[in-house]
């Protein structure tokens, strides 16, 4: 397999300056062609800009980005035929129903033989053919926007914040999307700012804060590799407990409805703390130890939350 | 250039206006309203009909004869004020703005001068006027007109010099003929900016510039088709206007094949000053003033609505630097005049102007996003 069919995606030191500010700041990455990838980050960590400038939307300050074997910055006709975006706040045509919409959008392409209704099924708009875009709802106007993303049969696909501001209803909508396109082992380039959304659906998480890659692997790989601790839940009817775990050398955290959050490096830690429980002859509520997930491994990465906009949720159906 | 990416965006925008019934409805209309309105005023202007308050102080046959005459005239319609009201009072109570006072004795002047030849015998009839009004001196100086024509019968001697009135065209053309054409040419101005700007800056306000970015359509295919799209809703409105002042002022003007052309010219030079603007301009309110500072200059200025003679020299020589006067100007040239080498040089005039505009439109108008 060539170095081309293998590296979909080869971005080398890639710099974006806006007067002052480094919105991307060197960062090196690789996407394998049939992987999904996802560029997880908060708000402003330069995941948009990665995105736009890989897809030609805009031209790099410096370093090196080749698509499907073309550099982005001389060859942005022949890459906009085999690639499909999905812009961030996407939108379209607000007087043309779902159904033109896919059509304008193929006849652009020149791909005669599209299949439109296929299309408007893999997206499950099937019911909403002929219903103008100004009246779909916020989640369908989304899965309308990956439906025109697919209608040049792209190589790569890219979805800038494809669920932001949707509520969670909605937002699984587009993710059954999304799998059933890793499932037909289209590539995808992902941006989120939600860890569930990145565990869910990509098989390489690149973990972004302030223009740097900070981290990079499966979700698996970074949850091993940054996360090498437990974590214990504890719930108690009585306030002591608090001072307990603490006499202990363990650092809590109260949680909410007297829950206790205690990070363990392993399982003799919790044995040690139920036991110091039992013999103070506390009742306990309730009980969870878990491995930590991806959002834990990007706050011990990062020191910050990758929490919603400010936008507000866009409602489903 | 693919064929097939234009006609997709102009499908696009027809069946988008066409579902926008209302905004359809009053690009439509405005022309119309315009054409109505001003039509209206001017036919009227054309046999201009004044009202003349008379005071008959002689209360004679002679001074009874004297004011039928002054109706006969045509240009006034004649009221008559009781002799014994004063005439200023008359002025200030009943908003009049002239009253012409015929004195007593009016006629036993008349007749010594006619029947005894006494040529001593004079009358001085009085205009009690408003100063503030507009058209008392256009009334005063018909009515000198009449009084001298009078004075001139009366002295028995032919007049020195006389005149004739003879057009350099063959047939006399009204207000209204001259108006349509500079109509045509503002409608077809407004739509073509207006639209390219508004559709361009809300486009990119909604994001659906960036998306296109990612497409193969060239910034040419889009303008294109934005000419395409601005100059059949031109030819449909033009078509309206044509219909209506056939319908309702009876116009006579020729269409012929320079009306296509001006309105395609009309379309490509307001289509690329829009792309120009929408490059500088980003969001929609402060586009659509941008749009308004050009296009409401070139309204007043370039003679659409009245000759440009009717204007000091320098406003004059401003108009010939505005592209709507050669499209006024040929439109005129080509539907009244039938003078094909005068629309030729305004259409050459216009042509050259639009083709640098639309090129330096299509040359600075950007699909990437880089601020």
């Amino acid at each position: 397999m060539t170095k081309e069919t293998e590296h979909v995606i080869e971005v080398e030191k890639l710099t974006k300056r806006y007067g002052e500010l480094r919105a991307v700041n060197g960062i090196s990455f690789n996407v394998r062609k049939g992987e999904v990838f996802a560029l997880l980050g908060p708000n402003g960590a330069g995941k948009t800009t990665t995105v736009e400038i890989i897809n030609t939307i805009r031209t790099p300050t410096s370093g090196k980005v080749r698509l499907l074997g073309m550099d982005v910055t001389k060859q942005k006709h022949g890459i906009v035929r085999r690639i499909g975006v999905l812009p961030q706040g996407f939108s379209s045509f607000d007087r043309l129903t779902v159904k033109e919409t896919l059509q304008y959008y193929a006849r652009l392409f020149s791909h005669k033989n599209t299949d439109i209704d296929g299309l408007i099924a893999l997206v499950n708009l099937t019911d909403k053919t002929k219903e103008l875009y100004k009246n779909l709802s916020g989640g369908l106007q989304q899965r309308l926007g990956i439906a025109i993303a697919l209608v040049n049969e792209p190589e790569v696909v890219f979805l800038d914040e494809p669920t932001t501001g949707l509520d969670p209803r909605a937002r699984r909508e587009v993710w059954d999307v999304l799998q059933g396109l890793k499932q037909k082992g289209t590539t995808v380039f992902l941006t989120t700012h939600y860890m569930e959304e990145a565990e869910l659906l990509a098989d390489t998480v690149a973990i972004i804060a302030k223009g740097k890659i900070t981290a990079m692997g499966s979700p698996g790989e970074l949850i091993e590799g940054n996360a090498n601790f437990l974590l214990l839940k504890l719930q108690f009817a009585d306030e002591r407990a608090f001072k307990i775990v603490q006499q202990l050398g363990f650092e809590p955290i109260h949680d909410n409805h007297n829950k206790l959050k205690i990070k363990v490096a392993h399982t003799d830690d919790v044995q040690k703390i139920l036991n110091a429980i039992r013999d103070a002859g506390m009742p306990l509520v309730g009980l969870d130890v878990r491995k930590p997930n991806l959002e834990e491994v990007y706050l011990k990465l990062t020191g910050e939350t990758c929490g919603e906009d400010s936008a507000g949720e866009r409602s489903a159906e | 250039m693919n064929l097939r990416i234009v006609i997709a965006n102009l499908f696009v925008k027809l069946i988008s206006v066409y579902r926008e019934k209302t905004t359809m409805f009053f690009t439509l209309a405005f022309p119309v309203i315009l054409i109505l309105v001003f039509g209206t005023i001017f036919m009227s202007q054309d046999n201009v009909n004044y009202h003349l308050n008379v005071q008959d102080l002689d209360q004679s046959d002679s001074s009874a004869e004297a004011i039928e005459t002054l109706g006969q005239n045509g240009k006034f319609k004649v009221t008559m004020v009781d002799p014994a009201v004063s005439a200023v009072q008359y002025v200030k109570d009943n908003q009049v703005n002239l009253v012409l006072v015929i004195p007593q004795g009016f006629e036993t002047a008349l007749l010594l001068r006619t029947d005894h030849n006494d040529l001593t015998a004079t009358v001085t009839v009085t205009n009690v006027f408003d100063p503030s009004s507009a058209s008392v001196p256009t009334k005063i100086e018909i009515l000198n007109g009449v009084i001298a024509g009078v004075n001139q019968e009366m002295s028995g001697v032919p007049p020195f010099i006389k005149s004739v009135e003879k057009s350099i065209f063959t047939r006399k053309y009204r207000f209204i003929e001259f108006f349509i054409p500079g109509i045509i040419a503002m409608a077809v101005m407004t739509l073509s900016l207006f639209g390219t700007v508004n559709l361009n800056t809300e486009l990119r306000q909604k994001g659906i510039i960036r998306k296109l970015s990612t497409t193969p359509i060239t910034r040419s295919e889009w303008i294109l088709s934005d000419i395409l799209y601005q100059f059949i809703l031109a030819v449909i409105s033009t078509i309206v206007m044509l219909l209506v002042s056939y319908a309702v002022f009876e116009v006579n003007l020729h269409i012929n094949a320079w009306l296509p052309v001006f309105i395609l010219l009309n379309v490509c030079a307001f289509v690329g000053i829009g792309m120009i603007l929408t490059r500088f301009v980003r969001e929609a309110e402060s586009a659509a003033a941008a749009a308004n500072a050009i296009s409401f200059p070139m309204m007043f200025l370039s003679g659409s609505f009245f000759p440009i003679e009717l204007m000091p020299g320098f406003l004059q020589t401003i108009a010939k630097i505005l592209p709507l006067y050669y499209v006024n100007e040929g439109l005129r040239a080509a539907m009244i005049f039938e003078d094909n080498m005068a629309a030729l040089c305004d259409a050459a005039v216009i042509g050259a102007f639009a083709a640098v505009v639309l090129i330096l439109g299509v040359t600075i108008t950007k699909w990437k996003e880089d601020k």
